[in-house]
């Protein structure tokens, strides 16, 4: 016999002992606060009946929700949240994201290389005769590069711009690795605090925004690209994005081509605060109430893991901080193709 | 594609409590927790969290749906029937219980025999 089907026994809490008014309150507080871990439409739509049922089912005299319990609604919420994500990532919005970010992530690369102290940059061109061919270091080759790359995305070479930017985000990568492994790896692999090697070979190519550089490339390669970002966000709000996101990636920059001294005084902290602000910003230029606004800010903030990578810095070794950056840099692919499966796979003809 | 995946793989034994309980009618969630203890012997007693992210999977399965909604205490309840669909999933897993049963019903009656013999 159904205990709790239609007009049964057992309501939820109708035949239980009076409860303590107090401590219900208290157990009620605790538990809405622990349905926090549920997306919000989740927590619209279940959360009153899940406060009775939780109710019903506690003890009395229970003031706070046990340990068992509070593990499971914490993991059940959890594995929602992460449910969801491919079906965030393939909607038409999360799509029409990508292709916003295939517009001004590539842009904000050639800036923000633009933008970084030497050796990244073209220092020696200055002090050569203007009628002597200039040193072509690496470094302007990356940005010559990058700048390729926002171009024609702009004027119908996808194709291109995505070989390119898969090229240089590929020995990035490789950089980063061989980096983390001279500073990490053991013994014979171990070759000291300085560059060398690969490292020396691969370091001007490596010295790209590595997530914001395969955040680029994936979303120029899985997205309708940058012509379709174009027409969603308009011109000006494109350029203020880019704006707006080159200026709090690239703070640390501006002030140390500006006053060298001063970034010991603003230090890492007001990268990873400049770098809160820019999303701020993006989502403020980029309909931040729309959907599009949303899932662009959300894909953009994995930018900010290497601001907050930093805060390991301080606990692990060096070569940890280069290891996180890597790893978001590679994840951000899968986010990209399950978005591009969610399009054209047989889920999207279905729904 | 809830559904494509259900029938590669065998239904989780809480999916499979929450659907024989509506099968009875539609019932609240309360009332499915106790009802899905009662049938499994006592032995597995769902968590309200696990509960809801199933019945959440299985809403947007289209398995189950929304019944009715009523205040009883001050409190909502939230009525879930089974729709034609978990039901006949429901029956094709049940089925499909019944012959992995029957097969080793019928081995370890092979077995008592051989013991025996």
């Amino acid at each position: 016999m159904s205990a709790g089907g239609t007009g049964q026994t057992t309501g939820q809490g109708g035949d239980r002992p009076a409860r303590d008014p107090a401590g219900t309150a208290a157990l009620e507080r605790r538990y809405r606060r622990l349905l926090r871990c549920y997306p919000p439409s989740h927590r619209e739509f279940h959360r009153e009946e899940m406060l009775g049922v939780l109710l019903a089912a506690a003890r009395p005299g229970q003031r706070t929700p046990g340990l068992r319990g509070t593990v499971n609604l914490a993991a059940c919420g959890l594995a929602i949240r992460v449910r969801r994500i491919p079906g965030w990532l393939a909607a038409d919005a999360g799509q029409d994201a990508l292709a916003v970010v295939s517009l001004i992530a590539p842009a904000v690369v050639v800036i923000l290389i633009a933008l970084a102290p030497a050796p990244m940059n073209v220092t020696a061109a200055a002090r050569v005769p203007f009628w002597t061919l200039p040193p072509f270091p690496p470094s302007t080759l990356v940005m010559t590069a990058w700048l390729a790359v926002v171009l024609l995305g702009l004027t119908g070479g996808r194709a291109a711009a995505v070989v390119i930017a898969f090229i240089s985000v590929t020995i990035a990568w490789l950089a980063w690795l061989a980096l983390s492994v001279q500073l990490l790896g053991p013994g014979p692999w171990r070759l000291g605090p300085g560059p060398g090697g690969l490292v020396q070979f691969l370091g001007p190519a490596g010295g790209i925004p590595i997530v914001l550089a395969s955040l680029a490339a994936c979303s120029l390669a899985f997205s309708p690209g940058p012509r379709r970002g174009l027409a969603i966000a308009g011109w000006w709000r494109a350029c203020l994005t880019i704006a707006a996101l080159s200026a709090g990636f690239g703070f640390p920059f501006i002030v140390q081509r500006v006053h060298p001294a001063a970034l010991a005084l603003t230090g890492s902290l007001a990268f990873r605060l400049l770098g809160i602000l820019a999303i701020v910003l993006a989502i403020a230029v980029t309909r931040g109430r729309s959907p599009v606004g949303r899932r662009v800010a959300g894909l953009v903030a994995a930018g900010l893991v290497p601001s907050l990578a930093v805060l390991l810095a301080d606990v692990a070794p060096p070569g940890v901080t280069l290891l996180v950056d890597l790893l978001v840099a590679v994840l951000v692919w899968p986010m990209a193709i399950v978005s591009w499966l969610g399009r054209v796979g047989p889920a999207a003809r279905a729904g | 594609m809830y559904v494509y995946d259900m029938k590669q793989r065998s239904m989780q034994e809480p999916t499979f409590l929450i659907l024989t309980a509506l099968a009875a009618g539609p019932q609240h969630g309360y009332g499915i927790i106790t009802d899905a203890e009662g049938i499994s012997g006592g032995v597995t007693r769902l968590q309200t969290g696990t509960l809801y992210m199933a019945l959440d999977r299985l809403r947007s399965a289209g398995l189950v749906e929304p019944d009715r909604e009523e205040v009883a205490d001050g409190r909502l309840r939230r009525y879930y029937r089974l729709t034609d669909e978990g039901a006949t999933l429901l029956g094709a897993e049940t089925e499909r219980r019944r012959a992995s049963a029957a097969v080793a019903a019928q081995r370890l009656r092979t077995r008592l025999a051989g013991g025996t013999a």
